[in-house]
């Protein structure tokens, strides 16, 4: 390995993954830094692309990469989410769901309303769900309503919001800002073959290009992990011994006319051996089965994910997908980086394959520039932080597992074994018998989800705490008055704010402007 | 409102109080205008730009007063300012697309306090033709109809250049409340600045410069405006003694 300052870059793969780390590499260290950054990817090999969902974060991301908002609606088939709704988890009645919105609760964090809403709800038959009690964002959901006025600016918000996305069109939207505005060189070749000395990634070798060397590698090659996982021999770490879904049935269902209205929020909805996502895009929904296949048969499943989309879509065909739940054991090695399914995947069910990408994309950004003699430095800081992340998602996903009291298959028995439950969740779960959890709960400056987001799952699935020492006399006033003042918002943004589809129509027709 | 198509027969016998038009303008804050009213506006009112509720389009407008459905030129009778705005001077007549959608029409609002058995101004002399009155609507309504392109135009450009920025206000009143303005913008004379010598040469050609610097001008009218708010507090106060 030759020393110096790290100066060229090259991606292996053109999916989302590939070109958002593309992009937002290239916002940062653009032009006149001297990093030149290239991406090779297939012709042949297409992309996953299931991952339609998105944090909150991708708002910035993309703003940081000099996109408008405008365009990635009107390219992207895009359409706003406020958070999710999760049907049918904790009993499986047809009445019973909850959501997780993005908001944090009124008050949140110096007022801790959790405890009060408890005690109200141990008192009062017809008390609130938790979330509508708390959060304004619930009521703008059962409605249909968009986050945002069509004279908000471009990434601005009324409620905190996220994006449904077309995959495909994503990545192409990303591709051409990418080249045409960010400077990254694309290359369209078949990658034959990958040079190494040791653990260091010399050059990948391609077809028509002939060899591309790089002081760095992103590897975004997908499942197929081709640099860190078949080249660098890196192992995949199982996880489907605590998560059990490994297998996706997915479709597209077309609107039953254009005037459809567009779900603002991601439904899921649980099934007796997985679940099913139900995403809102502007032309059309995403809709797919999640389950095990250790509990059932792809027949089997198919037919719970047939009488879902109705009669009416009877024709529709499926793609299988096999989605290996788990991770690379490190997610950089030598000279080469992992970024999206070639680092891991894991159930869709709170949209982390996306945030994942933009958060080691943005992690390794703002580790250069580097040089390649403090490259070692940097695996093992970003392979600590991305570990990290990956079992704050994997805890969090388990805790809507566990929670259910689902008792129609062994999908739902299994996954309340306590011998499937990670120490760290088991530990949480106990503190938060006696009381809610906090800011103090999640202590890394790399947390995946803040503490209101496990009280909105928490509560929103019908865990109790024990309140008796909570809800002080003397907070009730403020307390009173932050419910209050959800209610004044409810009341407020229902009647201003436009259904999801009328802003899309409009901003399609008019744009949203910068400021 | 209730506009309907002018007919020179049919409404021949209507009489208008053109003093009136000036009401109109009583309770509104923002009034539209074209970019050719620029310079005159802005020696009355800051002008200044908002978004439209429907669309989010931007476009001009003078600001008549602090608070929603304000005009502080309102003295009870008439506007107390150099220069009424074509929109108001229009008053009670519209341009509107008839039914074939191609062809605009000539409108008259039913509606309008100006429309009073006391006016004395017709839309047809005594020959037939069309009044000296009608003649001069006629010319703001075709100013007004030509101005809604050019502002596109020029709001077109502006936004391309990103030379508009949220007016932020630092204000506390006569009364002790402090002075809040939202949703509303003007020229942003920093980034005007840093425009470069070709840019500036097209805005020249185009003849955008004067309108810019036309909006620089008149920001500062926004001090006439809190002037008038604090004397209208001493009064409310003076009253209530």
């Amino acid at each position: 390995m030759q020393a110096g300052p790290v100066r060229s870059i090259c991606i292996v793969g053109g999916g989302t993954a590939g070109w958002l780390t593309a992009g937002i590499l290239a916002a940062r260290h653009g032009a006149g830094s001297g990093l030149q950054i290239t991406l090779v990817e297939s012709e042949t090999i297409g992309i996953v692309g299931v991952g339609e969902g998105t944090w909150p974060t991708m708002r910035s991301t993309l703003k940081k990469m000099g996109i408008s908002e405008t365009e990635f609606f009107r390219e992207c088939n895009a359409s706003f989410k406020h958070g999710a709704k999760f049907a049918r988890w904790v009993s499986g009645r047809e009445s019973d769901f909850y959501y997780h919105p993005l908001m944090l609760p009124e008050g949140f964090p110096s007022l801790d309303l959790a405890p009060h809403w408890m005690k109200y709800s141990e008192a009062h038959r017809d008390a609130p769900s938790f979330s509508n009690a708390v959060c304004f964002q619930e009521a703008l959901c059962e409605s249909g309503l968009a986050p945002k006025l069509i004279t908000t600016p471009e990434y601005a918000g009324v409620a905190n919001y996220a994006y449904h996305l077309d995959a495909g069109r994503f990545a192409a939207f990303l591709r051409d800002h990418c080249v045409g505005k960010l400077g990254v060189r694309h290359l369209v070749d078949e990658v034959t073959e990958v040079i190494k000395s040791g653990d260091h990634l010399d050059a990948v070798q391609t077809a028509k290009s002939g060899r591309l060397g790089a002081d760095l590698f992103v590897d975004a090659s997908g499942f197929r992990s081709l640099l860190l996982g078949a080249a660098l021999d890196v192992p995949f770490v199982d996880r489907s011994d605590v998560l059990f879904i490994d297998r996706a049935l997915a479709m597209q269902v077309p609107y039953e006319d254009p005037q459809s209205p567009i779900t603002p929020y991601t439904v899921s909805t649980a099934q007796k051996h997985g679940w099913i996502w139900d995403i809102g895009l502007q032309s059309r929904r995403g809709v797919g089965y999640v389950f095990s296949s250790r509990h059932t048969t792809t027949d089997a499943a198919l037919t719970e994910l047939r009488a879902y989309v109705g009669e009416r879509h009877r024709d529709l065909q499926p793609r299988e997908i096999k989605i290996p739940c788990g991770h690379r054991q490190t997610y950089w090695k030598g000279n080469c980086v992992a970024v999206g399914l070639s680092a891991g995947f894991l159930e869709p069910l709170e949209s982390s394959a996306l945030v994942l990408i933009e958060l080691s994309a943005e992690l390794l950004s703002t580790m250069l520039p580097a040089t390649r003699e403090t490259l070692t430095i940097l695996a093992k800081r970003f392979n600590q932080v991305t570990q990290y992340r990956w079992e704050r998602i994997i805890d969090f996903l388990k805790l809507h597992c566990l929670l259910s009291r689902r008792t129609d298959s062994n999908f739902w028995i299994d996954n309340r074994d306590p011998a499937s439950i990670p120490e760290s969740l088991k530990e949480q779960l106990a503190l938060w018998r006696h009381r809610a959890p906090g800011d103090a709960d999640f202590t890394s400056n790399c947390e995946m989800f803040p503490a209101a987001s496990y009280q909105y799952v928490l509560f929103g699935m019908g865990f109790r705490m024990d309140t008796r020492q909570q809800a002080p006399e003397r907070q009730l006033g403020e307390a009173q008055r932050a419910f209050a003042q959800n209610e004044a918002l409810k009341a407020r943004w229902t009647r201003t704010l436009p259904t999801n589809r009328e802003l899309l129509g409009k901003i399609k027709e008019h744009g949203l402007q910068k400021i | 409102m209730r506009l309907v198509e002018l007919s020179r027969s049919e409404h021949s016998g209507v009489r208008i109080r053109a003093d009136r038009a000036e009401a109109t303008a009583a309770t509104q804050h923002l009034i539209p205008i074209v970019v050719s009213e620029f310079r005159k506006a802005a020696i009355q009112y800051p002008i200044v730009f908002a978004k439209h509720p429907d669309t989010g389009r931007f476009a001009p407008y003078v600001l008549s007063g602090l608070g929603v459905e304000e005009n502080l030129f309102w003295s009870g009778t008439e506007l107390d300012v150099t220069y009424v705005p074509l929109n108001v001077r229009r008053q009670p007549f519209y341009v509107g697309t008839g039914d074939a959608g191609a062809a605009s029409v000539l409108c008259i609002d039913l509606d309008s306090p100006c429309l009073d058995a006391s006016g004395t101004q017709r839309i047809v002399a005594a020959d037939g033709s069309d009044s000296a009155y009608l003649k001069e609507m006629l010319a703001i309504l075709s100013e007004l109809v030509a101005g809604r392109v050019a502002t596109e135009q020029f709001v077109t450009t502006v936004l391309r250049l990103d030379l508009l920025a949220p007016i932020t206000l630092d204000i506390v009143l006569d009364d002790r409340t402090p002075l809040q303005i939202h949703g509303l913008y003007q020229l942003d004379e920093e980034k005007f600045r840093q425009l470069d010598a070709g840019e500036l040469a097209k805005l020249w050609t185009r003849g955008y410069l004067d309108l810019l610097y036309a909006l620089m001008i008149s920001s500062g009218q926004i001090f006439r405006l809190i002037r008038l708010k604090n004397q209208r507090i001493a009064l409310t106060r003076a009253w209530h003694a």
